[in-house]
């Protein structure tokens, strides 16, 4: 699944850490969600959407595969 | 939701087994040492280890349950591929024990565990580099 966290990132000048702070989960868990080496759940989706102020559509693509 | 929650220090889960192996070889050469102990003391030595291992378990769940999703799946990858070669390993050894005689002094219980937790850490390999 294809998703816009790094560019939704880089638009709001947070590093790796700073939105894995945010969101309360490790560096290694966004760095993999925008790699798309690994698809969040859906509460970590919703969170993400929460904490971008996006809605999950916005940022994921299911119709998109990532890997 | 995913909330960070405080989570246990893995250096202590790392201590914790440091503690359990060092115990565990403390036994093992005492009681090759001492043949000449009773019976009933040689099996109480034997569980002297158990509840630094069953404290290690405890505080190793506790930093499963704790970490964020991601790790829990690496996790989970890792003990999904080390608990099968663990099963293989001792099918496959009780086969090759009926088809010819194994040396009790090369492939009994003291040397057969090890192979457990090196499968646990090729699963982690595996598992971490698919993700990160």
């Amino acid at each position: 699944m294809k998703n816009r966290l790094k560019v939704l990132r880089a638009e709001r000048n947070w590093s790796q850490e700073q939105l894995a702070e945010r969101l309360g989960v490790s560096r290694q868990t966004v760095n993999a969600i925008e790699t798309g080496k690994y698809d969040p759940s859906l509460p970590l989706a919703f969170t993400i959407a929460r904490v971008t102020g996006l809605t999950i559509e916005q940022i994921f693509d299911p119709e998109e595969n990532g890997h | 939701m995913t909330v960070a929650k405080s989570q246990p220090s893995g250096k202590v889960t790392a201590a914790l087994m440091l503690i359990w192996i060092v115990m565990y070889f403390a036994v093992r050469f005492y009681l090759e040492a001492r043949p000449d102990l009773a019976s009933w003391a040689r099996l109480g030595l034997s569980f002297l280890p158990t509840p630094v291992f069953a404290f290690f378990l405890w505080h190793f769940i506790q930093g499963i349950r704790t970490a964020d999703e991601l790790e829990r799946r690496i996790q989970l990858e890792a003990l999904a591929i080390a608990f099968p070669l663990g099963m293989l390993l001792l099918t496959t050894l009780g086969l090759v024990q009926r088809a010819v005689e194994l040396n009790f002094q090369d492939w009994s219980y003291n040397h057969v565990w090890p192979y457990f937790a090196f499968f646990y850490f090729i699963g982690m390999l595996i598992a971490r580099r698919r993700y990160t």
